[in-house]
């Protein structure tokens, strides 16, 4: 695909961030004191940390600011913003190393982040922080890993934490969850691996949790499905239920988003091969009108596979957006918006859940000096005007959009 | 029971909401921005043999805001066919075999456009943004209009926007007053182009307008050499049939168009249940029927449109379109006045009216 096809989007801006495009899972709109509307962006990969866009005329971004990562041994995946203070996940690429954790920022200027305190997760087995959901100002519920834990399989080494962050100088951990059988120690057998080569781990990547039930975590579990928590008692997080569709699927559930007045939940997988190798990886559509059983209905429709297969590029589902319990995040419990990375972004119309209709798409030519020749797309945000951002994986940088459907 | 829960000859189709509708369930799915929802626009130009469709299409089709359309041709009974003209300039040209798109080639035009839409899907075209097809100068547009609500493959992934009636103004007068197929061509219409006035007699033409004017209640617009603005080919119907000025009416031909008002709002099973009445008596009849519609169990407003016996899917748009929240149907009928069907409206409003829940108390 040469051309960008789209599709009841309108392209509104493309900014390529000056050379350092590669964007990774972490978009978060913040207002600041002077009204300035500021898009932090998390990178994929080092050297960069991250990216503040002013997205006020989401005509013409404008670069803020930008931090480099400390180390290069280590990537900052994923962020949040509640008010003025950012948080920002750090993970290292080998266990051992160093800075692994999260780090809070205050960006009440956001030409200048200040550091206000380093969250270390580090310990022998410990790759530190993936992701994080910051969405109360209080808990940072996250896929980490943790000094005093030891896995039984290396691929297993992250697991769900509660970090109480009311005082942002000084987070405290207040519950944790693992799988059973997955740290050393535990009464339960590991789990069984998946096939070597698509065996990507039984540990958490995405740990939403909402105001609508704050006593609820839904974590896309990789390797593991999808799992919900009872987090009534954060100390101690329960198994409410847990869906796994893997074999024969090839794992790597990834974000869980319930649409909670209609009760249903949207999971997504992520593909993490390319050539097609795990094919195919899809958005679900599942009926948790009974929360202990919850019950796939539908997959969010996808051209064939041989449309964007393209050597050394993704193609499948990945991020969701996730209808983000803040005031600057877009609500709606019919439209899903995926990002498929060379499918690009697509929307669907969930009103009939048992067949889900796409509504638009979104496939940006592949960027000029994009590694695979494809374009990549890798996550979405949409704010309450109902700007639609969506970002490259590699290089492309940020794309604005309105949505048209 | 109430209203909304009585079975639905068209909302059948919609969406099982009763599951997973929530507390905020639509009668139709979801709330659209427009009556087209995200679905393609589609756009059929149709008019009498030599009417000068295809110069009016290749016209929009020169321009930019013509860019990104598929143009599908059915020409009955011509050779060679000008659409190697119409491919030069868009983007993908799709010729149906000989034939009359109302009859045999209904089915290869439902094939044709799902093709199509599945060719884009792929990549295997370019990301076209609509659809014009041109009908051969001999289709009755009925069947054209029903093609996008009976097939359940079309009508989820395109819309027909706009019935577009090429009349020319030196032949048109005679071919309304003759030609069934004209006369209906120019009734159904969404929006009339006369072409040819500079080599008409100008009288003539005056004379066709107002003919025009009397069978529809349609824009009209004079083109010369297929010089249009192409905002009158392909917008979007802001606001579906907000137009009531009619012409006289027209008792030579038995056609009528008329509209109807109502200041309050309508509940959706008696207006269904109304239409379903006309439609099962005079269906035939019915030629055309367009609205946009406040719906007590709706937030928003509805639109509706019925061709003969057949209903395309109701959409509740976000909005209303402005201020004026009256519900208003046009209506293109054969041999069926206004005043029957206003009474048939007003006869089942008063029985619907009469089914409030402590009527029924009552009469327990």
């Amino acid at each position: 695909m040469a051309d960008t096809a789209i599709w009841n989007f309108r392209q509104l801006a493309h900014h390529e961030l000056d050379g350092f495009g590669g964007i990774g899972e972490g978009m978060s709109i913040q207002i600041a004191k002077d009204g300035r509307r500021i898009l932090w962006l998390a990178h994929e990969s080092a050297p960069k940390n991250f990216t503040a866009v002013d997205v006020s005329d989401p005509r013409a971004p404008k670069i803020v600011a930008r931090a480099d990562l400390p180390q290069s041994h280590m990537r900052s995946n994923s962020l949040e913003t509640v008010g003025d203070i950012m948080a920002v996940a750090y993970q290292t690429k080998e266990q051992g190393l160093q800075p692994a954790g999260f780090e809070l920022f205050d960006i009440s200027v956001p030409e200048n982040p200040r550091s206000i305190t380093f969250f270390d997760c580090s310990g022998p087995h410990s790759r530190g922080v993936h992701q994080l959901w910051f969405a109360d100002g209080e808990y940072i519920h996250m896929s980490s890993s943790a000094p005093d834990f030891t896995p039984t399989h290396p691929r297993d080494d992250q697991f769900y934490r509660i970090i109480d962050v009311k005082n942002p100088s000084h987070p405290v951990e207040v519950g944790r969850w693992w799988l059973p059988g997955t740290r050393q120690g535990d009464s339960e057998p590991p789990p069984a691996r998946h096939p070597e080569g698509a065996d990507t781990g039984f540990r958490p990547h995405n740990t939403n949790v909402y105001p609508e039930r704050p006593d609820r975590a839904y974590l896309g579990y990789i390797d593991g499905g999808m799992i919900i928590l009872d987090i009534s008692d954060k100390s101690r997080p329960k198994m409410v239920s847990r869906w796994d569709y893997h074999p024969p699927y090839h794992g790597f559930t990834h974000t869980v988003v319930p649409f909670f007045d209609r009760n249903l939940l949207i999971v997504s997988d992520e593909c993490v091969r390319t050539e097609g190798a795990d094919w195919p990886k899809l958005v679900w559509v599942v009926d948790g009108r009974t929360e202990t059983n919850p019950v796939p209905i539908a997959t969010c429709p996808l051209p064939p596979l041989d449309n964007y297969m393209k050597p050394g590029a993704r193609y499948g589902a990945h991020n969701l957006y996730e209808n983000l319990p803040k005031p600057n995040a877009w609500k709606s419990d019919r439209v899903v918006l995926a990002t498929y990375f060379n499918g690009g972004l697509r929307a669907y119309d969930t009103s009939n859940p048992y067949q889900p209709a796409e509504i638009g798409y979104f496939v940006p030519a592949a960027p000029e000096r994009a590694p695979s020749g494809a374009i990549q797309i890798n996550d979405v945000f949409v704010d309450e005007r109902q700007v639609v951002y969506t970002v490259d994986r590699h290089v492309g940088g940020l794309y604005t959009l309105e949505m048209d459907f | 029971m109430s209203e909304a829960s009585i079975p639905s000859k068209w909302t059948s189709e919609a969406v099982p909401d009763a599951l997973f509708g929530g507390k905020d369930a639509p009668l139709f799915g979801r709330r659209q921005r427009r009556a087209r929802g995200p679905r393609l626009p589609v756009i059929a130009v149709t008019g009498f043999l030599g009417s000068g469709k295809t110069t009016l299409i290749r016209a929009l089709l020169a321009k930019p805001e013509g860019a990104n359309t598929a143009v599908v041709v059915n020409k009955y009974g011509e050779v060679g066919i000008d659409n190697a003209l119409l491919r030069s300039s868009s983007d993908v040209t799709v010729l149906l075999g000989n034939g009359c798109l109302c009859c045999n080639l209904r089915t290869d035009l439902q094939e044709t456009l799902r093709t199509l839409f599945a060719d884009r899907a792929r990549g295997a075209v370019p990301s076209f943004e609509r659809v014009v097809i041109e009908t051969s100068g001999l289709a009755d547009p009925g069947p054209v209009l029903q093609t996008f609500a009976t097939d359940r493959g079309l009508g989820r992934e395109f819309h027909l926007q706009a019935l577009i009636s090429v009349v020319d103004a030196v032949n048109g007068e005679r071919n309304i007053a003759r030609m069934p197929e004209a006369k209906k061509q120019a009734a159904l219409a969404d929006r009339i182009v006369v072409t040819k006035s500079d080599i008409a007699d100008p009288a003539a033409t005056r004379r066709l307008i107002e003919q025009l004017g009397a069978l529809n209640p349609a824009p009209v617009e004079l083109v010369i050499g297929g010089e249009i603005e192409p905002s009158f080919l392909l917008a979007e119907p802001s606001s579906p049939a907000r137009r009531f000025e009619l012409g006289g009416p027209d008792h030579t031909h038995g056609l009528c168009s008329f509209a109807l008002i109502f200041e309050e709002p309508l509940s959706w099973a008696g207006f269904e249940q109304t239409m379903a009445l006309l439609t099962s008596l005079r269906g035939p009849d019915v030629l055309r029927v367009k609205g946009l519609l406040a719906i007590r169990e709706c937030r928003g407003p509805v639109v509706v449109h019925f061709v003969q016996h057949v209903a395309h899917p109701p959409v509740e748009l976000e909005d209303w379109p402005d201020r004026d929240r009256r519900s208003r149907l046009v209506f293109i009928t054969r041999s069926l006045p206004r005043e029957a069907v206003a009474r048939l409206f007003d006869s089942i409003t008063a029985v619907v009216a009469c089914s409030a829940p402590d009527a029924l108390a009552r009469r327990e």
